[in-house]
């Protein structure tokens, strides 16, 4: 067959063979010259366009010069079905070089739709599925569950809780309970035996045992154990054939550690409950920090699983707070705890961040609070998160600056100032703050000033008009889109995707006074409300998860070392798959409607 | 000129025939790129192994509709043309018989002009077959791509000394090589080689 369609890429693998023979016997092939219009906007679509060679760009006629482009086609991309299905183009495709493409007539098409509801389903449906489509694809694959089973001991082992050999039945205990452990090892000379609570429960119970028995006599010394380079599953191995629940972890005749059965699960099903685990029983910074390096880790297992970005985010978000609440308990005393309320802010304030953010944070401070050494705890406090792995915010949102640290008062009349105000700066300092979240403290002093924020700007339709003009700024990211030929260059997603959404939200969630400061949840209150329509906020919502994700998986490549660009935020067309492209451009296409609707409603035409 | 003369006499026995359409001149605008697979390179002896042929209507190549047509094989189909199509004699035991395919040949292109690359070749080859069994040879008007390829170069580049042969010519015009070797291939790489030409590939811009 004369006929060079890759068919083994979606919408064509939801044919069956003969339905692809049709695809292959039915289209024509046709030459395009540079600069050609291919399918001009308004005109019916009458044939679906497959691009053998070259490339061709898809752009709004009537868009002002620099932000007509919407999205670019190169081989093996499909375009031309939506404007059948809609009946006419609504952009322009112009060919961009001598392209050469298959064309598919409508009327084959549309029988192919009528004959394969899926593949019919494939055009009409929203973002939402062809991202899960995407997803479903990405488990197929399976390559990133390899490196995950090559897991070694040592990545799961905890410290073991060694105690001397005349240590009393009920020391042990006290042991095992502060240090929310399940076994310990008792030392003599050199050989360590292992103690398990349910070795402590038959002495006492069974045996009658006295609290003041030393643990030693009731320790076995025969132990299940393993090399820390082992593999994890080696250890799962051992428990299974000895029908014991850890294994003790020796390097060169001393214990370096334990493995516990339900660690190991608990690490084959997500790291995560590891680290919140570890996170929990940190009682000084050190033990803090170590946990808080384990977080990256974390999101990339959880992520290889194929776990909903959405909860990777509340989780870490979860995570995330408690690091910042717990350096807050060491570092803050009792009583000046219950009269401040720490906040985080920027993108840890509204939960999206994936991996460790700069600081962006403030206190807000009771108005009867006496607290001369604020300053001084603060600066402390900056200097130990910078400690924990947060680097220092570049435009100085941190505590340690004395113009983020202000009482409960003080900040309804700065609040207030930056309302009236309404300059850049302001209205930046008001969106940060709308995205406050209380992480420790008194979170009553948050919600009441975060009312006053919304009671204050809800109703100033033109403080709103210029609040919401900032989500227009970066109108025209798909320029950079057409540069395949460059490898250096990329879309910037953070500026052309991530940004309109958050900030487009961020102001609907102003004007109708959502408490909530993550987007997707304010995006789920919105259309609660009616405010947005339901499906219209899941396809805004998918969409921000399609460029998070993006940006993430660039941003772990980079951990991997795997890729040594610094610019998370700008992605590789070319290095996409088709599928991947597809996706790209469609969420694009939805920010773009966002944005119309957002110039529509706050009047932002001109 | 005797072929003018055959093409005269041909017409006027065929013209109240099965066949008299052919001979009318071509109102249309569509082509008809072909290209013969043949078992050599001697039109006296060689036999045809397949037959192809796709339209051409303005940009477009018909390929939805294109022939297709594998024929017996021929008592000469022999190691060294197989070298060259890699067909053999059993994918071609269950092709079309001569006069059947020449008859959906002939339905398929009508009156149509006729494209080919080195089409003089394919055209003896064709007529030789055509003729003890349909009493005519193709009446049609034909273009060499090959040809039309060396007027274009002489009148846009006439200081160069071109090459013409089919990959370089493809290279040129920038389209793609589908199914080297392959008749239909062969005749949709011509097609899109002529679409190419007429809408000014080599005109330096």
């Amino acid at each position: 067959m004369m006929v060079d369609i890759d068919l083994s890429q979606p919408p064509f693998t939801l044919l069956d063979d003969s339905g692809r023979k049709r695809v292959l016997r039915g289209v024509d092939l046709i030459y395009f010259d540079s600069g050609e219009v291919i399918l001009e906007a308004g005109q019916s679509g009458e044939c679906v366009y497959i691009i053998h060679k070259g490339e061709v760009a898809e752009l709004d006629p009537h868009a002002p010069d620099r932000q007509s482009r919407i999205a670019h086609y190169t081989a093996g991309d499909l375009f031309g079905a939506i404007s059948i299905l809609n009946g006419t183009s609504r952009y322009r495709f112009q060919a961009e070089q001598e392209s050469l493409c298959y064309v598919m007539p409508k009327a084959l098409f549309e029988r192919l739709c009528g004959d394969y509801p899926t593949f019919a389903e494939f055009f009409r449906r929203g973002l939402a599925q062809k991202t899960r489509l995407l997803a479903e694809r990405r488990v197929e694959s399976g390559v990133n569950m390899a490196g995950f089973m090559l897991a070694r001991i040592s990545d799961c082992m905890r410290a073991p809780l060694i105690v001397d050999a005349t240590t009393s039945i009920a020391a042990a205990v006290a042991q095992l309970n502060e240090n929310h452990a399940d076994s310990l090892l008792v030392g003599k000379a050199g050989r360590f035996g292992v103690v398990t609570k349910t070795d402590l429960l038959n002495a006492l119970v069974m045996e009658g045992a006295t609290q003041e028995r030393p643990v030693f006599a009731i320790a076995h010394f025969e132990l299940v154990s393993a090399g820390p380079d082992q593999y994890l599953f080696e250890a799962l191995v051992q428990m299974t054939r000895h029908e014991v629940a850890r294994v003790v972890v020796v390097e060169r005749g001393r214990p370096v550690g334990v493995v516990e059965l339900t660690d190991v699960l608990s690490y084959f099903s997500s790291r995560s409950y590891m680290v919140s685990l570890e996170l929990e029983k940190a009682d000084d910074l050190e033990a803090l920090a170590r946990a808080s390096a384990r977080l990256p880790g974390m999101v990339q297992t959880l992520m290889s699983q194929g776990i909903k970005l959405r909860f990777v985010m509340d989780l870490l978000a979860a995570l995330n707070g408690r690091i910042v609440n717990k350096a807050f308990q060491f570092l803050i005393e009792p009583r000046y705890r219950t009269q401040s309320c720490l906040l985080v802010m920027g993108s840890e304030g509204r939960g999206e961040q994936i991996l460790k953010t700069d600081q962006d944070n403030a206190l807000i401070v009771a108005d009867d609070a006496d607290w001369a050494e604020c300053a001084v705890a603060m600066q402390r406090l900056t200097e130990t998160l910078y400690t924990l792995g947060y680097p220092p915010c570049p435009g100085n949102i941190m505590v340690s600056n004395p113009a983020w640290v202000n009482s409960e008062s003080g900040w309804r009349r700065t609040i207030s100032h930056w309302a009236e105000r309404r300059d850049g700066a302001s209205l930046m300092n008001l969106a940060i703050m709308l995205d406050a979240s209380g992480v420790a403290g008194d979170t009553r002093l948050l919600e009441r000033l975060r009312e006053h924020l919304l009671a204050s700007c809800s109703h100033d339709e033109l403080l709103l008009s210029y609040f919401a003009r900032a989500a227009l700024h970066f109108n025209a990211p798909l320029t950079l889109f057409g540069t395949l030929k460059r490898p250096r260059h990329g879309i910037d997603i953070k500026k052309g995707g991530i940004f309109p959404i958050v900030h487009g939200v961020r102001t609907l969630a102003l004007e109708c006074r959502v408490t909530a400061t993550s987007t997707l949840a304010r995006l789920e209150v919105l259309a609660g409300q009616g405010r947005l329509e339901a499906d219209f906020a899941a396809d805004l919502g998918e969409a921000l998860t399609l460029f998070t994700e993006l940006r993430l998986r660039q941003q772990l490549a980079q951990l991997g070392g795997r890729e040594n660009s610094d610019e998370p935020n700008l992605v590789m067309v070319q290095n996409l798959s088709s599928l991947e492209r597809d996706l790209l451009r469609e969420a694009l296409h939805i920010v773009k409607d966002f944005q119309q609707r957002l110039t529509h409603r706050f009047h932002l035409e001109y | 000129m005797i072929r003018s003369l055959r093409r005269a006499a041909d017409r006027r026995r065929q013209a109240d025939g099965r066949y008299g359409g052919l001979f009318r001149s071509y109102a249309g605008d569509e082509m008809v790129a072909i290209d013969c697979e043949t078992t050599g390179l001697d039109t006296r002896t060689a036999e045809l192994v397949s037959i192809a042929a796709v339209r051409i209507k303005g940009e477009r190549v018909l390929t939805s509709g294109s022939l297709d047509l594998r024929l017996q094989p021929p008592a000469s189909l022999r190691g060294d043309s197989i070298k060259i199509h890699r067909m053999r004699g059993i994918d071609l035991s269950d092709g079309e018989t001569l006069d059947e395919a020449l008859e959906k040949f002939l339905d398929f292109i009508g009156n149509r002009p006729l494209l080919g690359w080195c089409i003089e070749y394919d055209l003896a080859v064709i007529d030789r077959h055509l003729r003890p069994l349909f009493g005519f040879g193709l009446p049609n008007l034909c273009l060499d791509m090959a040809q039309v390829y060396l007027r274009e170069m002489h009148r846009t580049r006439p200081q160069l000394e071109p090459t013409v042969n089919f990959e370089a010519v493809a290279e040129a015009l920038k389209v793609p090589v589908i199914g080297r070797h392959t008749a239909l291939g062969d005749a949709v790489t011509t097609a899109l080689m002529y679409i190419r030409l007429k809408k000014g590939a080599l005109v330096p811009s």
